[in-house]
């Protein structure tokens, strides 16, 4: 009959489709974790954490992409996430940084946030491979009780996950958290639980499917300095008669509980050891070497608590604010400084002159809400273009500085949530034909030619009345 | 890390900027000297354009170059 074997044909198309479908869209289920390890470090304010991932392919396709997921309770404090493999034999190993991007997801749980590990070689069915993940997160440590007076020390709360959150099956994982002192007020037992000083082991944990949590939470004891820098705008003015001039504002505050109470200069002063323990006075700035010209004021006016050291390969600027700054104060001041040219500005292969600099705070141990770089190009340039290592919004400006006739192009790059791990060089091309530089002193020549011609016009005419 | 490339320099070596600072505004007011008193010992129909523009022109060539390596030694890098 007819009818029948129609249905039957349509039942076995939707059967086919629905297997296509099913094979199509999980790639994630080839892949299993044998191992993971999690060392998290909350000595400082900036959470590192590092994950040594072991992965076994228990599928039949290679694969050379890894999914790693993070709740999204930290996706905005999220600064960094990187992810390294050793390559080489025993002896001779090398790591090699694999390229990690954001994905999205629309089929996955989403409470979760996800990124993609391309590896260098796939992965063959049935082989296994180790990388490292390291990614650092930002204002995660909560300040418990949220004000606290001079005399108290400072508690704080990381709140995580003992398990690993993954899209993957993981069959044993353990996780290592290191507190900066044996003082720990509390912390979730999730057994198997160890503690023994500075460091709490959640695991091993068997088997475990993939999305799974378990939360805890971690109250400690942390007096390391909790600078933070809300906005920091650099300038750096490029000028091709040999110099490059150096401008940063910086708005700091001390993010940690906030100070209730008085202020007693007495007690601080006096008995350092128990009072404002949580407080930092100094502030190290590392500068790149021969440097000249460091000033260091706010706006009141020069401060002069600092000292610079300079050696060959690098400079640093110990810098002290007017006041200690205890839980919730703020600091703004400015820093700028000179830098010979010939360390920081090249010409490529391709004719154009390129800006080789750092991004990133000079400050150590800090981390930057919002940073700014401002690149001042002379006037006369063309065509500029910035090579960053990692995302940044970019847009052009123009600044008028000394003896501008059109102003200078500026080009600004920003970013949020910026770590000492964004210190890295980024690039700023532009094209420039040597004969503008000329366009300065001719400029002042010509002022002076004015005067000139001025003083001829005036001895030349005739200004009496009478004949 | 960066492409490898030529350091770039300033055209002028920045230990000559005070000196050359110091020459070039030197000679552009010995110039400038001259010009006026160019002016001042001729009368009115001896004096020749010509002789005074020049005089002019040479003059605000050394004092515009002078002036700019004074700013650039005093650390006013234009």
């Amino acid at each position: 009959m007819e009818a029948p074997i129609r249905a039957r044909d349509t039942l076995a198309l939707a059967l086919f489709s629905l297997l296509f479908f099913i094979c199509r869209s999980s790639p994630l289920n080839n892949l299993l974790i044998s191992n993971a390890e999690r060392r998290i470090d909350l000595s400082s304010h900036i959470v590192k954490a590092y994950l040594t991932l072991k992965v076994e392919n228990a599928g039949s396709t290679p694969a050379s992409e890894i999914l790693l997921a993070f709740p999204l309770a930290q996706a905005g404090h999220l600064a960094t996430v990187e992810a390294l493999a050793s390559k080489g034999k025993r002896k001779k190993t090398t790591l090699v940084r694999l390229e990690v991007k954001p994905t999205e997801l629309p089929d996955a749980p989403n409470d979760a946030i996800y990124f993609t590990i391309y590896l260098a070689n796939p992965l063959n069915s049935g082989e296994s491979t180790t990388f490292e993940v390291l990614y650092m997160l930002t204002r995660s440590l909560e300040p418990f009780p949220a004000e606290i007076g001079q005399s108290e020390s400072q508690l704080v709360i990381y709140r995580d996950s003992a398990l690993i959150l993954s899209p993957y099956h993981i069959k044993q994982q353990t996780t290592f958290i290191k507190t900066p002192s044996p003082k720990v007020e509390s912390f979730t037992r999730v057994e198997p639980t160890n503690r023994a000083g500075t460091e709490i082991k959640y695991g091993p944990y068997e088997d475990r499917p993939p999305y799974s949590v378990s939360p805890i939470l971690v109250h400690f004891e942390n007096n390391s300095p909790f600078a933070v820098v809300e906005e920091l705008v650099r300038e750096v003015e490029i000028s091709h008669w040999g110099n490059l001039q150096v401008t940063e504002k910086y708005t700091l505050v001390h993010a940690g509980a906030r100070h209730k109470g008085v202020f007693s200069r007495v007690d601080y002063q006096s008995r350092p050891s128990s009072t404002g323990v949580s407080s930092f006075r100094y502030l190290l700035a590392r500068l790149p070497p021969r440097v000249h010209s460091v000033y260091y004021r706010d706006e009141i006016g020069n401060i002069s608590s600092s000292h610079l050291r300079a050696d060959s390969r690098k400079s640093e600027l110990e810098i002290e604010p007017r006041y200690p700054l205890l839980g919730g104060w703020k600091a703004t001041f400015v820093i700028g400084y000179g830098l010979p040219l010939q360390d920081f500005l090249f010409e490529s292969t391709d004719d154009r002159r390129y800006l080789n600099f750092t991004f990133g705070c000079p400050l150590l141990e800090t981390v930057v809400d919002k940073l700014t770089i401002k690149v001042v190009l002379p006037e006369g340039s063309k065509d500029p273009s910035a090579v960053v290592p990692f995302p940044v919004e970019q847009h052009l400006e123009t600044k008028y500085s000394y003896l501008d006739v059109v102003g200078r192009t500026v080009v600004v790059l920003e970013k949020k949530n910026v770590v000492p791990m964004h210190n890295s060089h980024f690039q700023v091309y532009y094209i420039f034909k040597p004969i503008f530089m000329l366009a300065e002193p001719l400029m002042l020549a010509s002022a002076f030619f004015l005067f000139f011609v001025a003083c001829v016009a005036y001895l030349h005419i005739d200004l009496s009345i009478r004949k | 890390m960066a492409p490898p490339g030529k350091p770039i320099t300033s055209p002028v070596p920045d230990a000559w900027y005070p000196t050359l600072a110091v020459v070039l505004l030197a000679i552009g007011l010995v110039v400038t000297a001259s010009f006026f008193i160019y002016e001042a010992t001729s009368s009115k129909r001896n004096r020749s354009i010509a002789k005074e523009l020049v005089t002019g022109a040479v003059a605000s060539v050394f004092l515009g170059f002078g002036s700019l390596f004074l700013l650039l030694s005093a650390g006013v890098y234009v």
